[in-house]
């Protein structure tokens, strides 16, 4: 019997180990404006079938962001057969395709656990087993509770799963540390960072130009002074032919960012496009002479521009 | 008749064909946000040929080739870069419900066991 209990504890601390750093370190100083608790108890929960745990756990995110969808919706875009399983970047892709921006969060515990506060839930890659034989699993983390140590989950046939926050730091970590959320576009992440955000509206850009017009406004509410959200803007706008709000963005981020070669040459595109000649001239001979990697593509917009009489 | 109703049949075929294309914004004299953001100006024709390829991959690992068209325009330039690159190796996340099962039900015990938490009524903690 005794021998049995040891055999179980090497096995758990095989498993599980000790206190995982991140749960260590956040006990120890725990941030005074993070929720001791928190539960998005409205998220959906679609049990999974066969492999499918990636649109499974993807369905509940996009239903929870107002977005109809179900398994048998995703797995045309986001099942591989051959592989049993869905890969990271079509996960962002098909959350992108129902017109919303998909965040890859920053790999740490507390950015998760701060985005579940917000009400949002968090689509998380573990691996169960090791890194030499991996188990790769999607699940939806839904809440959490740092008094009892745990997290709560909506995983595979389990609606309402409650791991071991330290096992979940292990399995997580071991995933990489990947998760990532589905939000409409006028809503940031509460942990978003400028640069991410701003790059996770550039790929939606592409897919749905008026959601992405939403969401680089967000952007710039919350970073007035970004040039790069005033640049996305314009061309948001552009890529539905309102003219004139692309200047205007432009404009702004050539203020915002006067060194910013690339915005020059969009803006003298727009004016261009105006008919505001002379304006569009200006502009397009300041990228040109602020040069930059794209030098060839300004000279040929400012070429286009003198032969347009 | 039947010419009216080729043209409309044409007509109804390059809409098809339009849309499923790349939705590649390639807007003349605009610089792309995808691209400012990137910093280096990636070779149009490189990204165009990778698309393509991955396209080929998704098929050969069994999706319907319509599926494939749209998930690969769906993607960023840099996405679409990695998995080309890495497809083969990439985690792709699906274990099957009985293993996650029993993994989920291994964990648990064990940590139950640990003292870590108190799920299961018939184990008693070591600690």
């Amino acid at each position: 019997m005794r021998r049995a209990a040891a055999w179980a504890v090497l096995l758990a601390a095989l498993v599980s180990g000790c206190a995982a750093p991140q749960v260590a370190g956040l006990l120890e100083q725990l941030p005074p404006d993070l929720a001791a608790s928190a539960e998005v108890a409205a998220t959906p929960f679609y049990p999974q079938e066969d492999y499918q745990c990636g649109p499974a756990s993807l369905a509940a995110l996009l239903n929870h962001a107002g977005r109809d969808a179900t398994p048998e919706s995703l797995v045309p875009q986001v099942y591989l057969p051959a592989r049993q399983g869905s890969l990271q970047p079509e996960l962002l892709a098909a959350t992108r395709r129902h017109a919303l921006v998909a965040y890859v969060l920053e790999p740490r515990l507390e950015a998760l656990l701060r985005e579940i506060a917000s009400g949002t839930p968090v689509l998380v890659l573990q691996n169960l087993a090791l890194d030499w034989a991996p188990q790769w699993h999607y699940a939806v983390a839904i809440g959490y509770d740092l008094g009892a140590r745990r997290i709560i989950l909506r995983s595979g046939v389990t609606e309402r799963l409650a791991m071991s926050l330290d096992t979940f730091e292990r399995t997580w970590t071991r995933g990489g540390g990947w998760a990532m959320v589905a939000l409409p576009p006028g809503r940031l992440p509460v942990t978003a960072s400028e640069r991410g955000f701003l790059s996770a509206v550039a790929s939606l850009e592409r897919l749905h130009p008026v959601a992405a017009e939403q969401a680089y406004e967000a952007a710039l509410a919350r970073w007035p002074g970004s040039a790069l959200a005033a640049l996305g803007l314009g061309n948001a706008r552009y890529a539905r032919h309102d003219l004139s709000g692309a200047a205007a963005s432009y404009r702004r981020a050539t203020q915002l960012a006067p060194a910013s070669a690339d915005a020059w040459n969009n803006l003298a595109q727009a004016l261009s496009d105006l008919g505001r000649r002379d304006e569009a001239l200006g502009a397009a001979r300041q990228a040109v002479a602020l040069g930059g990697p794209r030098l060839a593509a300004y000279r040929d917009t400012l070429a286009h521009i003198e032969r347009a009489r | 008749m039947t010419t009216k109703l080729r043209r409309m049949v044409a007509g109804l075929l390059i809409v098809c064909m339009g849309a499923l294309s790349a939705p590649l914004p390639a807007l003349a004299g605009i610089v792309g946000t995808e691209t400012v953001i990137a910093g280096a100006e990636r070779a149009r024709l490189a990204a165009l040929l990778e698309r393509d390829e991955l396209r080929v991959q998704l098929q050969a690992l069994g999706v319907e080739p319509a599926d494939a068209r749209a998930r690969v325009a769906a993607l960023s330039d840099e996405e679409a870069a990695r998995l080309v690159a890495e497809i083969d190796a990439a985690p792709a996340g699906g274990s099957d419900f009985l293993t996650v099962a029993l993994i989920v039900f291994l964990v648990l015990l064990l940590t139950d066991i640990m003292g870590y938490t108190k799920i299961f009524p018939f184990t008693r903690s070591a600690k």
